[in-house]
């Protein structure tokens, strides 16, 4: 690294001090090394004109607007109108797009639907590529090594690890996202579901089936009903 | 394979099919700062200022032993800084000018 530290004073901002960085938003103390970094950075980029802060306000509203909720909208649509369902697996992003999802980010969705005899699930083995647009940002278990590098490799293993058996004789496939093509699971529509209007459907897909790591399964349906 | 031969054959952050423990379920909660970095990150791709493969490039030049250490936004922002510096968008007196003003803010 070779940015250069010019505290007055040497220290790990770990640590509990009495000092405060002014200026700066008082929602985390200590303001550390890497905060202070973004707002540098970010600041040199706005002077020199190669981006603005309105963009930057406006890319965090995008953030904290994007969620599985939109996720399980796309699902539950996909399971009650068939021709959507045959747009959005031929094109992800457009079909996503007539629910007002935009791909914000410029990748390129894929959705890949689960069968009696393909599981399917989601994996970006060099980093944390995820479909934001559709399902918010990753999970830290997503991000990690450990489901990075087994999902290939041992993927009912990984899958059981979630409570998620797959019976043998169905095939599990794992996609690997890139910075371009990003993954989203049409999970199977649980049975019993079929007197549920679209918004309830939604209420059962999580978004652990959109990665694939679970499916989804109907008796939440009956847990909220009940709480209702 | 050597013993060498696995340093090289893969990049640090090429692990796909690698041994690895049990999952780790447990997630944070994201901190203020890390949404504000994951904000100007996408703005870096948004203006092909850093790009994710070259972000991802700069991740992987970091090294296995810092990759391991840094949390996953600080990892990508220190290699969005060296591939600016790299890139000549800004220079490391800029950035520890700046951070030294932010510092000193009333």
């Amino acid at each position: 690294m070779t940015v250069p530290d010019h505290h007055d004073h040497d220290h790990d901002h770990d640590h509990d001090h009495d000092h405060t960085h002014p200026g700066v938003t008082k929602d985390e103390e200590p303001y550390g090394y890497y905060a202070t970094l973004e707002l540098a950075v970010r600041e040199l980029l706005i002077e020199a004109g190669l981006i603005t802060a309105d963009e930057h306000r406006r890319q965090i509203e995008i953030l904290d607007s994007r969620s599985p909720v939109l996720g399980a909208k796309v699902v539950a649509r996909a399971w009650t109108d068939p021709e959507f369902k045959k747009r959005l697996l031929a094109d992800g992003s457009a079909a996503c797009e007539e629910l007002g999802i935009t791909m914000y980010d410029g990748t390129h969705l894929i959705v890949h639907e689960n069968t009696d005899q393909v599981h399917n699930m989601v994996v970006c083995t060099l980093c944390s590529c995820y479909p934001r647009p559709v399902l918010g940002l990753p999970p830290d278990w997503y991000k990690n090594k450990q489901y990075r590098a087994r999902a290939v490799k041992e993927p009912r293993a990984v899958l059981k690890e979630f409570g998620t058996t797959i019976p043998d004789q169905v095939s599990i496939h794992v996609h690997d996202s890139n910075a371009n093509m990003r993954y989203l699971i049409l999970p199977l529509r649980p049975a019993g579901t079929e007197h549920l209007t679209e918004a309830e459907l939604a209420d059962l897909v999580t978004r652990d089936a959109m990665i694939g790591v679970t499916v989804v399964k109907s008796s939440l349906v009956q847990t909220n009903r009940g709480q209702a | 394979m050597n013993s060498t031969e696995g340093l090289i054959s893969h990049l640090p952050n090429d692990i796909g099919g690698k041994d690895a423990d049990a999952i780790n379920m447990e997630e944070h909660p994201m901190l203020p700062w890390e949404k504000r970095c994951h904000a100007l990150l996408d703005l870096l791709a948004t203006h092909q200022i850093v790009n994710f493969e070259e972000r991802r490039r700069g991740v992987e030049n970091l090294g296995t032993e810092i990759i391991g250490k840094l949390t996953f936004y600080e990892r990508l922002m220190i290699s969005s800084v060296n591939i600016m510096l790299e890139k000549r968008i800004l220079t490391p007196d800029q950035i520890a000018n700046k951070t030294k003003e932010i510092s000193e803010r009333k």
